[in-house]
């Protein structure tokens, strides 16, 4: 497989090298090996219900009463934060990206093509490292998605025995 | 016995599997099903199937390889016939529409490009470059001004930062698009400004892998493109 620049700053490390084959892609591919490819009808397939592969449209969740609460506190936050210490920020930044790039949200952190690569090849191919890495980063997606899996095995379960 | 199904090829393709392996646990040994011009690679159904890691990784494994020797047509995850006799019933009744796909697709591979915003930079940019909702802001800070100061404070940012979003997105598919041969787009989500799969000759992989990095770099600080690529082309058949 060849190289593409992969952004990955605090997102699912993917494997150094790349090649097909580690969790991270899975990840990254996955809506398009559930939900697009070859359908043919004449085959049975595995149940799918109960997996969400992405959230609903942007726009319908932007316009609540909530979002807007939300938005209105981000913007409080980040106003009082950057009154305290805008002058450090880039140092902070660029050291905490390398200490905890994996580790959750990266404020405002510079995540250009180039920083991912550098990223990803530092990253490994550590499973066990990975994982709650991925966990924290994508919480009610994965959950979701285990919920899913469970269901949709049980449901296969159900098929065979009919 | 139930087949699971991975992929159709036309009978020229070498079909080397190598150490390629199936699904299921132990991994299911991979087998060719043949009729008329087609192959189906299939392995047998595991009593467990389900759609967790192990399965998927294996399903998208598979793809991968064939679609390195040459061009394929992936199935979906999941799907399973019940025996060959009735995967060779489908290669043959669809003999013609399969080998038409094929042929277009043919030197051809998937790019899928994903774009995340960080949501602190572009509120941060949006009380930077909007006076009204610096005011306010100014006015909500530290539980001062109303409740209803506080919505359209939160109303505003937040139409700023969806129309940032469509622009960018915009722009991201402005910039590749000229590289390609066919879209898709997904709907906006609230994970990915931009989600958006190409089919891009193989000639031109290098220059659209280069285009995605400039178009990264161009945006620096909080706005995140992963590319990934050449895959199967699981949006285009």
């Amino acid at each position: 497989m060849t190289v593409v620049p992969q952004g990955n700053s605090g997102g699912v490390p993917a494997p150094a090298g790349g090649g097909g084959g580690g969790s991270g892609t899975l990840y990254d591919v996955l809506e398009l090996v559930l939900d697009r490819g070859l359908v043919i009808d004449a085959f049975v397939r595995i149940s799918l219900v109960g997996i969400e592969l992405v959230k609903i449209d942007a726009r319908v969740v932007v316009a609540s009463v909530d979002t807007y609460l939300r938005f209105a506190e981000a913007a409080n936050r980040l106003d009082l934060e950057s009154g305290r210490k805008a002058p450090s920020q880039l140092t902070d930044i660029v050291g905490d990206s390398v200490e905890s790039g994996a580790r959750g949200k990266s404020k405002g952190a510079l995540s250009g093509a180039v920083e991912a690569i550098t990223e990803s090849f530092k990253g490994g191919g550590d499973e066990a490292e990975e994982e709650p890495a991925e966990r924290e980063r994508r919480p009610a997606r994965e959950k979701r998605q285990e919920r899913g899996e469970r269901r949709s095995e049980r449901r296969s379960a159900r098929d065979r025995e009919e | 016995m139930s087949v699971y199904v991975y992929a159709i090829t036309k009978d020229s393709h070498p079909l080397d599997l190598g150490d390629a392996k199936g699904v299921g646990d132990p991994p299911g040994e991979l087998r060719t099903v043949r009729g008329a011009s087609l192959c189906a690679v299939v392995s047998d159904c595991p009593d467990d199937l389900s759609v967790a890691r192990r399965d998927l990784q294996a399903h998208q494994d598979v793809q991968e390889r064939l679609w390195s020797e040459g061009t394929a047509l992936p199935l979906s995850f999941g799907f399973v016939a019940a025996d060959e006799e009735a995967v060779r019933g489908v290669l043959e009744e669809r003999a013609q529409l399969y080998a038409q796909r094929l042929d277009e697709l043919a030197g051809r591979s998937e790019f899928n490009v994903k774009g995340v915003l960080d949501e602190d930079t572009v509120v941060r940019a949006v009380l930077e470059e909007n006076t009204q909702a610096r005011e306010l802001n100014r006015r909500t800070l530290e539980g001062g001004g109303t409740y209803d100061d506080r919505l359209a404070l939160g109303q505003l940012v937040a139409q700023e930062v969806q129309g940032r979003q469509d622009a960018l997105a915009e722009e991201v598919l402005a910039g590749l698009r000229p590289l390609t041969e066919a879209e898709k787009v997904a709907p906006p989500s609230q994970q990915y400004f931009v989600s958006a799969s190409f089919l891009v000759e193989d000639d031109r992989a290098e220059e659209f892998g280069r285009a995605g990095q400039e178009l990264a770099e161009r945006y620096g600080e909080g706005v995140e493109l992963r590319m990934r690529g050449p895959l199967p082309p699981y949006s285009f058949v």
